[in-house]
């Protein structure tokens, strides 16, 4: 699989939304338990606090209730009313103070009676008297009240100013006489400092803190003192940032009981309520949002950061991966690259031997027949031939070495051979020439074995020079053997080197096979080689068969070698070229002969012997005219060049004829001189470009159909050949 | 080999007269030395009476071209016979002359 950036990108976007859904996941259900245990917690704690402020309100209830009767019965007796105060507030520990207040006017001699007992702080008795015109009490509410409602009634808390200023609250009930009247008001006094140590108890969580409301809204307990016994209603206005209090407020004065959420003074808080009976109060816990989330949030935090970190991971994973990857497709494209070109170094160096065969087919004195196997894409053997002015040239080279540096150097030789040997027919001076060129800056220290042979064809006369390479087999009716090679340098090695040149001559139906160090070296898996007396073995059995065919020979020695070798891979190139020389002289139809001396008063002569000549084998005029120009320019050039000015020669020119060509063979001894290596004029050149010289050479090639030079024994001799239709 | 050189104002006609091979291109070499006097104007080389024309020929036909290339003038080659023509053709100097029937 291939990732790039925007897929990676993509990846880690999921895997983010994923962890995100996840958590989200996770965090709202933790918060639910966590808001249902934090729900139980504060009602647990609600209840408890509501036994215990029952249980002191009930005792006080109980305590008044259980000195109704005595002090109905004390109202008789007055005086004796303090005493039943004072039973009161000692048996009771709850109970602060106690009076029973008479109603004005129930006692004639006394309109005001209220005795009053209290606890001192040392735990003794103190009595004293409400009955004071300051204090009227026959218009407090404690008093007024429970007599309004005929009733025990709790009164709203309020500060005492007579004691240590702490808050208290009182129990009244009205004492009726015998009669049903309503004669008095027995009350009990509770200090309400133990709520704020019991609310204190409400720390389940660190900021928790309780509230506990009276009737009217008034706040009893807080964690603030300065809110003590205000009004819940004007808080709103007290302070900022406050939120959700008027439902809060609504439903707590309502006596519900619940959880609501509220802002104060900017924090979120969770407020848990419930009512109380008796004394109509509300009590609530109020719990930060941070004292219940808090560990959650923090938790979600640190898994925020986890996920964080391994997204960046997971990131930064991928895209070193892609990276590598990207490194990876790189190497992969530069190697796939190098593999095209690698192809295409090996089509064209495929192209540059010749591959068509066979490669005459309407010749019927040669056939040859060469393949060349690279044992790597590309490869430095290298073989040609062509034929040119009745001449085949041809070569055979292995360079030094093996793939893309040998091919180089293959190329460059296969180049040089074409274009040296266009205009030198001497395959020694066409060695000369390529070892001038490449062994001159040739810092690679390659060189190449070769080598090169010119096939004169009409006369199956053969030089050739070879350069350090393997010597070619001759196999033909007289035998099979190796061509006899002088000990040459390989081209490359030494400037200057003089390359010998040899001559032998082609008996008709002889092959010269030639091939490079790939066949006689071929490498079994043994690393056994096949080595030169097998080759010379095949040979052999070739000649006494009598099967010269230039394919047939090279596809025996192909099998031979493939059949040697087996499964090893190819040690070397391969490479084999075969020759097949067949030339059989026809009878000759005319011939006749002329020697002129080099005199060009004489070339009239010579017009009659060619016009003679074309006349008697049945070409037209206008060819006539043409062969005469042709064989004029072909003399004049010798009588020019040949001999030195002023030194009289001879020139002998022959016409010869058989069935199928028209040949004139012109023979002098001066100096050597091929006219076939001029170069070729170009005639699409302008008028002031053009050269005067080389017009009588280019007119020979266009006239005739082939010229052949070739020096045999000190004398020049220049073939021109006509076709006979 | 016979050359006639007529002129007539800028216009030089020479009439080529047998075969222009190479020991005839010695003989003429003078003519179309003559001839080449003539370049900055028209020549015109008239080829009717000419049956043969080799390499040499051919030669001082190109000189003539030369000059008259370099001295401004041209070079019209008149009624060449078939011979000739195929000889121009391999040569190329079809191309090199104003060739006139």
């Amino acid at each position: 699989m291939k990732i790039n950036h925007f897929k990676a990108l993509m990846l880690v976007l999921v895997a983010a939304l994923t962890l995100e859904a996840t958590s989200l996941t996770q965090y709202f259900f933790s918060q639910n338990v966590i808001k249902e245990e934090a729900s139980l917690r504060a009602e647990e704690q609600l209840e408890v606090a509501r036994n215990r402020i029952l249980d002191v309100t009930n005792q006080t209830e109980a305590a008044v209730r259980n000195s109704m009767w005595i002090a109905q019965w004390c109202l008789n007796v007055p005086d004796s009313l303090v005493r039943v105060c004072e039973r009161i507030v000692q048996d009771n520990p709850v109970v602060v103070g106690s009076t029973i207040a008479l109603v004005p006017g129930y006692l004639k001699d006394k309109p005001l009676l209220a005795p009053y007992v209290y606890r001192k702080e040392d735990g003794s008795m103190q009595r004293l008297s409400l009955a004071t015109e300051q204090y009227d009490y026959p218009s407090q509410e404690w008093f007024t009240r429970p007599i309004e409602l005929g009733e025990g009634y709790w009164s709203e808390p309020y500060v005492d100013e007579g004691g240590g200023e702490i808050l208290m609250i009182t129990y009244s009930i009205p004492i009726r006489d015998e009669n049903g009247r309503v004669a008095a008001v027995l009350t009990s006094d509770i200090a309400l400092d133990w709520l704020t140590e019991l609310t204190s108890s409400f720390k389940v969580y660190p900021q928790a803190a309780g509230i506990i409301l009276s009737r009217s809204g008034r706040i009893m307990v807080s964690p603030s003192p300065d809110v003590i016994m205000r009004s819940i209603y004007d808080f709103n206005t007290v302070l900022k940032d406050n939120e959700g209090f008027d439902a809060l407020n609504q439903a707590m004065m309502g006596g519900e009981s619940g959880n609501m959420e509220v802002k104060y003074q900017g924090v979120t808080c969770h407020v848990f309520y419930t009512p109380m009976e008796h004394t109509g109060w509300a009590m609530a816990i109020v719990i930060p949002d941070s004292d219940i989330y808090g560990a959650l949030r923090k938790v979600g935090l640190i898994v925020k950061l986890l996920q964080l970190l391994g997204l960046a991971m997971l990131a930064f994973m991928l895209f070193s991966f892609i990276r590598n990857q990207f490194k990876y497709n790189e190497l992969e494209l530069t190697r796939e690259r190098i593999e095209n070109e690698l192809h295409i170094a090996r089509a064209i160096q495929m192209s540059m031997v010749p591959k068509v065969f066979p490669p005459y087919p309407n010749r019927d004195d040669l056939d040859v027949y060469g393949q060349l196997t690279p044992a790597k894409e590309v490869g430095g053997d290298l073989f040609d031939f062509y034929i040119r002015d009745e001449k085949l040239f041809f070569c055979i080279g292995d360079v030094s070495g093996k793939g893309i540096p040998a091919s180089l150097y293959m190329v460059v030789t296969k180049a040089l051979f074409r274009t040296v040997s266009a205009h030198e027919a001497a395959p020694n001076r066409i060695l000369t020439r390529l070892n001038d060129v490449l062994s001159n800056e040739n810092e690679s220290n390659m060189f190449v074995t070769m080598f090169v042979g010119v096939l004169d064809l009409p006369t199956g006369r053969m030089h050739y020079s070879n350069a350090g390479h393997d010597a070619p087999l001759l196999i033909g009716n007289t035998g099979a053997g190796m061509l006899p090679v002088d000990p040459n340098l390989p081209v490359g090695v030494m400037p200057d080197w003089k390359f010998s040149r040899q001559e032998t001559q082609i008996d008709p139906d002889t092959t010269i096979f030639l091939y490079t160090d790939g066949l006689n070296e071929a490498e079994n898996t043994n690393h056994g080689q096949f080595e030169m007396h097998r080759v010379m073995e095949l040979a052999r059995k070739l000649q006494t068969e009598h099967r010269f065919e230039a394919t047939f020979i090279v596809k025996q020695m192909t099998d031979a070698v493939h059949r040697f070798v087996g499964d090893a891979e190819q040690s070397d190139d391969l490479t084999m070229l075969a020759i097949q020389y067949t030339r059989h002289h026809e009878d000759l139809t005319y011939q006749r002969s002329l020697t002129l001396t080099n005199d060009l008063k004489r070339i009239p002569r010579l017009n009659t012997f060619v016009e003679e000549a074309c006349e008697s084998n049945g070409l037209d005029m206008a060819t006539t005219a043409q062969v005469n120009l042709a064989l004029e320019e072909a003399v004049v050039n010798v009588m020019n060049y040949a001999y030195p000015k002023n030194k009289t020669g001879n020139i002998t020119i022959e016409a010869k004829a058989n069935k199928s060509e028209l040949s004139f063979v012109i023979n002098d001894t001066g100096t050597p001189f091929d006219p076939t290596a001029k170069p070729e004029v170009d005639i699409t050149l302008s008028a002031e470009d053009r050269s005067i010289g080389g017009l009588g050479i280019h007119l020979i090639r266009q006239i005739m159909d082939h010229i052949n030079y070739e020096r045999v024994d000190g004398h020049n001799i220049l073939t021109l050949i006509k076709n006979l239709a | 080999m016979e050359v006639t050189i007529n002129k007539k104002d800028s216009v030089t006609t020479a009439l080529l007269t047998g075969r222009l091979d190479t020991p005839a291109s010695q003989e003429i070499s003078g003519d179309f030395d003559n001839l080449a006097q003539e370049a900055a104007g028209t020549i015109i080389l008239d080829c009717s009476k000419l049956d043969y024309i080799s390499s040499s020929g051919l030669r001082l036909f190109l000189s003539l071209r030369k000059a008259a290339a370099a001295k401004g003038g041209k070079v019209i080659v008149k009624a060449i016979n078939n011979d000739i023509r195929s000889v121009f053709m391999m040569t190329g100097f079809l191309n090199l002359f104003e060739i006139q029937e």
